[in-house]
């Protein structure tokens, strides 16, 4: 009987400290990737490449999103001003919300489907094919030769992406209020301009990074302890994947509270 | 495939940058053209401008702001334009904080002191700044308006404790510019309301009450008038506290019931002319009256605020689409 | 210059893998650890190398006990051990020239032309000349595993440990990497732990055995003492009799 009542608290309680544990293990990661920076000859060379892949291939897909969330910001916020308030508000809802929200956060979490689970799946291949522990053999201190250029590159790239989105959604809104909402561009530019603050880029990129930090970071740590054949692959990527778009969500109501 | 690698790396974080760089740039109204030059104006404080706000000569956007900061004597804001260099502005060019819209966004308006020379304005302490004035917003006005109405009240007070023949004729032609303006007031709701009888009924709702307003201080002005002549002080000064009690209670309206910005700006508008016949009858007093105040600078700073008032006013009779806009929200 | 395992403990959550392992593979011969799978075999081998740190005991190679290195000293010792995986561990995004010439680039002043020659070279001494600018996914298990081969002896190392390096092989190609192992170890002297449950190749490239039984070591002599042992696991497990085994538990 008390061993039925206890279930559900042992279960609570394995819960935690199974996160405990991981939240752990990837700040152990964590650091290990920082001291794995000083090994500048290991992956300075991969750094490249790894951009070109998380950056310049997830341009296509963050851009198409990009643009159809501008087209349908720009409608909807029209379709919910009919009437009462200046349209020239759709500028402003536009340039806004593309800037301090939608433009990271939907770059963040497209990414965090294309490039945390691209880098788990990777990185957890080469894990169960003992491709990590070769390259110990080899003398490559593997966190500096697989995660650190990762890492690197997300940081860098992800505000660059999540910039040239942003420019695409304003660019797509813009061009939906002159073409369907008998707007002119100035009274959509002067919506765009009317509340802006440089801090709106900064805050945007500011998110950005610390997405791209999450989500190659995440990304890493379940490819590196992923076990246990294909099906651990799996696995990992699948929660690579959840847990990096769930941290997006909780960092970007973080940033909200402590930023604005 | 390597090489391509780094051009297309290289080409998309370009882009970005650029992006970026003259995506803020633009939203903020920064031109990159190098013909650009500095002003400088002083105000005595500066609403709500912020750097990147426009600057206009005649309504027209010529520069933005570039720098507010508090001169090191601290009595001054001193606010950096950069306009174009090749717009010259007025010899008695001055620099007007005034809202843009009423969505946040505050200008500069540079015009010349011949056109606004109501305002008083602040001295800079370089003579090539320009003077600045600060036109208030409308809720600094709303706290004005309280506070004149309870200046008045002070002075009515002190009326009824100095009562004099001299004063009495005074008061007698103070009455008969509140008649007047009384008469204005009307003229000017009759006319707001033909200009907007499709937009609202409230507007000539409250026309009418504002006439019966009218027609029963033209009433109680005509008692005061009659027992002026009967020289019967005591009642002229209850009636004179009557008006004061309306007007307080005006104002609390005003500052209560904000969702009704309409109703309130037709009676503010009246409220504020009467206040203005009351001073108008103060300065014909030619300072008789005012010797009955303690401190001589409530005289002043009242007719400070007043035209602050007026001109939110004679604002709101220009622009009447820009306050009525509020009530949407 | 040995390898010298000494009573090694090692478990994973609930499971003890190694239980007190010892065995010594001495400079210049060829060690062969027999076990069945799960045994601990590759277990013990990644003890060798750093990959792992023992629960308790010592992995001494060289003198120098590897738990206790630095990483710096752990990469140079690293530099002079070869691995071969036994699935080969190639690394996908690189071709065969590339992988071999991986642990080159890391550690050592030569020359891009130098490397090239030196993996050329070795692709030559697995049998693979010609497959250079292939990818580890366009090569047969066979292939894949001699290119492991030749990674692991590229930076010329003084041990190389095989993980199961004939498994899933054909008869052939399994006597080929067997004469490799040979080569190595007559021609360069190499020290070398061949892990296996590989009978026949065993007994071609072994001058030592050790059987690694519920881990710890149940039996170490030549190929004429395994041969006569009267030890009935070791037997069972080298006769293929598994009836022998259960009636020693």
């Amino acid at each position: 009987m008390i061993r039925l009542l206890g279930a559900p608290f042992a279960a609570l309680g394995r819960g935690s400290t199974t996160l405990a544990e991981g939240v752990g293990r990837w700040g152990m990661l964590t650091g290990q990737t920082i001291q794995a920076l000083r090994h500048v000859d290991v992956w300075l060379r991969l750094l490249l490449p790894q951009m070109a892949r998380v950056g310049v291939d997830s341009v296509p897909i963050a851009l198409f999103i990009a643009m159809f969330t501008g087209i349908v910001l720009a409608l909807q916020a029209s379709y919910t001003f009919t009437g009462a308030i200046p349209l020239y508000f759709v500028g402003v809802l536009v340039g806004k919300t593309m800037m301090l929200e939608l433009g990271p956060v939907l770059t963040g979490l497209a990414l965090s489907g294309r490039v945390g689970a691209n880098i788990a799946a990777e990185l957890g291949t080469m894990r169960v094919t003992e491709q990590i522990d070769a390259l110990e053999t080899l003398a490559y201190p593997p966190v500096a030769y697989l995660v650190v250029p990762r890492v690197l590159a997300a940081i860098i790239m992800f505000p660059v992406v999540t910039a040239l989105a942003i420019g695409m959604g304003i660019f797509a809104g813009w061009a939906t209020s002159i073409q369907l909402l008998d707007m002119t561009s100035a009274e959509f530019i002067n919506g765009l301009t009317l509340f802006f603050v440089p801090f709106d880029v900064t805050f945007a990129m500011i998110k950005a990074t610390s997405f791209g930090f999450m989500v190659a970071s995440i990304g890493c740590f379940f490819g590196f302890t992923t076990e246990g054949g294909a099906e651990g692959v799996g696995h990992s990527t699948t929660r690579a994947v959840v847990v990096s778009s769930m941290v997006i969500l909780v960092l970007d109501a973080f940033w909200a509270v402590t930023l604005l | 495939m390597k090489r391509s690698n780094e051009a297309m790396v290289g080409v998309v974080i370009l882009a970005a940058l650029i992006l970026v760089t003259f995506g803020t740039l633009w939203l903020q109204g920064v031109t990159l053209r190098a013909d650009e030059r500095e002003v400088t104006a002083a105000f005595n404080r500066v609403g709500l401008i912020k750097a990147g706000n426009a600057v206009k000569l005649r309504g027209v956007r010529i520069g933005r702001i570039r720098e507010i900061q508090v001169a090191p004597q601290g009595d001054l804001v001193e606010v950096t334009m950069r306009i174009q260099e090749d717009i010259s502005l007025p010899d008695d060019a001055v620099a007007i904080v005034s809202p843009e819209s009423l969505f946040g966004d505050w200008q500069i308006e540079i015009a010349s002191r011949d056109h606004f020379p109501e305002h008083r304005y602040a001295n800079p302490r370089e003579p090539d700044h320009l003077p600045g004035y600060s036109i208030p917003d409308i809720s600094q006005l709303t706290a004005t308006a309280d506070r004149i109405s309870a200046d008045i009240e002070v002075l009515t007070e002190r009326v009824g404790i100095a009562f004099s023949e001299e004063t009495a004729r005074n008061i007698a032609s103070l009455i008969e510019n509140v008649e007047n303006v009384t008469q204005r007031l009307s003229d000017l709701i009759s006319q707001q309301a033909d200009a907007f009888s499709g937009v609202t009924e409230e507007i000539q709702v409250i026309a009418e009450e504002v006439g019966y307003a009218a027609t029963g201080a033209r009433q109680s002005f005509e008692r005061i008038n009659q027992t002026l002549a009967r020289e019967e002080f005591s009642q002229a000064l209850s009636d004179m506290t009557e008006v004061t009690a309306s007007l307080r209670q005006i104002t609390r309206e005003m500052e209560g019931t904000p969702e009704d910005i309409r109703g309130m700006a037709v009676k503010a508008d009246s409220t504020f002319a009467r206040i203005n016949s009351i001073m108008a009858g103060l300065e014909a007093g030619e300072g008789t009256l005012g010797r009955l105040l303690e401190d001589p600078t409530m005289a002043q700073e009242m007719e400070g605020t007043l035209q602050e008032l007026q001109l939110l006013l004679s604002d709101i009779r220009e622009n009447p689409r820009r306050y009525l806009r509020l009530s949407i929200f | 210059m040995a390898i010298q395992i000494r009573d090694l403990y090692k478990s994973f959550g609930e499971k003890e893998v190694l239980r007190g392992f010892s065995v010594e593979a001495r400079e210049g011969e060829t060690l062969v650890i027999l076990g069945g799978s799960g045994s601990g075999k590759s277990v013990t081998l990644k003890h060798v190398v750093g990959l792992l740190t023992p629960d308790s005991g010592d992995v001494v190679v060289d003198g120098q006990v590897v738990s206790e290195l630095t990483s710096n000293e752990l990469f140079k010792l690293r530099r002079r051990v070869g691995y071969v995986f036994q699935f080969a561990a190639l690394f996908d995004s690189l071709s065969v020239a590339e992988n071999v010439g991986m642990g080159l680039r890391r550690h050592s002043d030569m020359s891009q032309d130098e490397i090239r020659d030196r993996v050329t070279e070795c692709l030559e001494v697995v049998d693979l000349e010609g497959f250079e600018e292939r990818f580890p996914a366009e090569l047969s298990g066979g292939q894949k595993k001699r290119a492991g081969i030749a990674r692991a002896i590229a930076t010329r190392p003084q041990y190389l440990l095989y993980d199961e390096p004939t498994t899933g092989l054909d008869p052939v190609t399994r006597a080929m990497i067997d004469q490799l192992i040979l080569r190595m170890s007559e021609e360069l002297g190499v020290t070398g732990i061949v892990i296996t449950h590989d009978i026949d190749s065993a007994f071609r490239v072994a001058d030592r055995f050790a059987m690694l039984h519920e881990g710890r070591c149940r039996f170490v002599g030549s190929p004429e003492e395994i041969r006569s042992t009267e030890d009935p696991v070791v037997r069972g497990f080298i006769e293929g009799r598994p009836e022998l085994m259960e009636k020693a538990q």
